[in-house]
């Protein structure tokens, strides 16, 4: 575990050279995500200047749920976001091989490869939400409020980083599989808004099948009631490690099912 | 007659290479659109929850019917206007293979406007009859008649091409603009968000202060996604409905001459090596 942690770091201050040289790059990204999630909350703000409450839920409410959607997402794309590389194009061509031929573990270096800081955009709007939503919310705090934020925070980044590698792995049958990825990452929108916003079929859907909303709504929603906690926290923790085993095992077989590009 | 003839025959090859460059990805075409399409569904329920929340039954001059159509027709609207064919056209000058584009008997816009034209065959065939004829069910379950009149809907084409050939040439000068700004993932999504933001893609126009609302709809912007949806909607009538159509067409011919203004200079000064 130790050598693990410091070939991560590493890898990221090797990353982080790099990016000093494009440093344009890196701030044209995260401004990009960063006006994307703006003109979002500017929609949600038109919205509440004409209706008091969606559905029951405040201004700040809904806020603080967005916010915290965007906490995990941007965890997520800041550490993990190579595996998009793996079912776009690693391996079709066949570049695969490379991460086969280190002593290090193939998934493990695949993620620690690159280090994305557009990611920054995310996590810097979900903060800023949090710090506008949290003085106008009348929030419960307990002693292990804190400790169970980390909890969620962690589950919730594994179920983000579980499904992509899934859904990358696939492509080590089918040679790509990036197109499903996105598919599947699409369905993470829905966890913005509270779910029950929803009709029954995406309710299901969003908690039992792809349980994006675990990594936002009944997180958020335990932290704004301080009720349900076993649902609401245990939910994320039992869907990231279910996720997670599932990730590993399908990742383990596709390795072994790969095939290199003949060239 | 026989000019037109030769001119669909010289590029008609074009658009069946794009129209095969899709279906042979046509997986990846499908998973995309579901992913793109998802997006709406959120819109929709979030509407759904708004007409809710609130005692009136419209919100800022939109009924739920409204809304439905607002989301789903500005979805199938971006969605067709996109245009990304000629966004390489800028690396191709720096790293001189557009000489190969020079050589041929045609003219590079219409290459890119045939080929793109292949794969939006493709995306109408697959997107544009599902999203039509469920928006209209929609409305006629929620009202008990049907909506759409023949005249909007055929307004709505018209003024969809429009968009379309406007989005088109917008591309074009953004493409030669890659020079400076390089092909990044970065950049593209600041375009994307700030022409969805301008065109009323994000946020419809009419929530807009009355300051702003005006400007944007002045500017090319609107022309791409806002004024297409708001025929097809029937807000736009009489003399309205002209000055609209108009403006499309005013700023259509803008850039297109724009676009025809870069791409002579660039080719004055273009210098190409070797091979």
């Amino acid at each position: 575990m130790k050598r693990v942690l410091k070939l991560h770091s590493i890898f990221i201050a090797q990353y982080l050279k790099r990016l000093m040289e494009y440093k344009v790059d890196f701030l044209i990204g995260a401004t990009g995500i960063l006006l994307s999630q703006f003109f979002q909350i500017v929609f949600i703000g038109i919205i509440f200047s004409q209706i008091p409450a969606l559905q029951g839920w405040s201004y700040y409410e809904i806020l603080f749920i967005y916010g915290f959607s965007l906490i995990p997402k941007g965890i997520d794309h800041l550490f993990f976001d190579n595996l998009w590389m793996v079912g776009y194009q690693i391996v079709r061509k066949g570049d695969f091989d490379k991460y086969l031929t280190r002593p290090i573990n193939s998934l493990f270096y695949v993620i620690v490869e690159k280090f994305c800081v557009d990611a920054l955009g995310e996590l810097v709007m979900g903060i800023a939400l949090l710090c506008v939503s949290i003085p106008h919310l009348s929030m419960p705090f307990y002693w292990y409020t804190i400790p169970l934020v980390l909890v969620a925070l962690v589950f919730s980044t594994m179920i983000y980083t579980a499904l992509k590698t899934v859904t990358a792995a696939i492509s080590f049958w089918t040679k790509a599989s990036g197109h499903i990825t996105h598919m599947l990452y699409m369905t993470n929108d829905f966890s913005k808004y509270p779910v029950t916003i929803y009709n029954n079929f995406v309710r299901t859907f969003i908690t039992y099948i792809i349980p994006f909303a675990f990594t936002a709504y009944y997180p958020a929603c335990f932290f704004l009631t301080g009720e349900n906690p076993l649902f609401n926290i245990g939910g994320t923790v039992i869907a990231g490690v279910v996720l997670l085993a599932i990730a590993l095992f399908v990742w383990n077989k596709g390795v072994s099912a790969y095939e290199s590009a003949g060239s | 007659m026989s000019m037109i003839k030769s001119f669909f025959r010289k590029y008609k090859p074009f658009t069946s290479a794009g129209f095969q460059d899709i279906v042979a990805y046509r997986a990846n075409f499908i998973c995309f659109l579901i992913g793109e399409i998802m997006k709406c569904f959120i819109m929709f329920f979030v509407w759904k929850a708004v007409f809710n929340s609130s005692e009136s039954e419209t919100f800022m001059g939109f009924s739920m019917g409204d809304m439905v159509v607002y989301i789903f027709i500005t979805f199938l609207t971006g969605y067709l206007a996109y245009s990304d064919g000629a966004y390489a056209i800028g690396e191709e000058i720096v790293d001189g293979s557009i000489a190969m584009r020079m050589i041929k008997p045609c003219s590079f816009d219409m290459c890119f406007l045939f080929q793109e034209m292949g794969s939006n065959i493709f995306k109408i065939c697959v997107i544009f009859v599902p999203i039509v004829l469920g928006v209209e069910i929609y409305r006629f379950a929620l009202y008990g008649a049907i909506q759409i009149t023949l005249s909007a809907f055929l307004l709505y084409l018209l003024s969809l091409i429009f968009a379309y050939l406007t989005s088109f040439y917008i591309n074009v000068c953004y493409g030669f603009l890659a020079f400076f700004l390089k092909n990044l993932w970065g950049t593209g999504l600041i375009k994307q968000v700030i022409i969805d933001f301008l065109s009323g893609a994000t946020i419809p126009l009419a929530f807009m202060p009355p300051v702003l609302r005006n400007i944007l709809n002045f500017l090319p912007f609107s022309s791409l996604s806002y004024t297409p949806v708001m025929i097809y909607m029937g807000m736009y009538t009489g003399t309205e409905l002209l000055y609209r159509m108009g403006m499309q067409v005013f700023w259509l011919v803008v850039i297109f001459l724009v676009s025809k203004l870069i791409w002579k200079s660039a080719v004055t000064r273009l210098c190409v090596h070797g091979g």
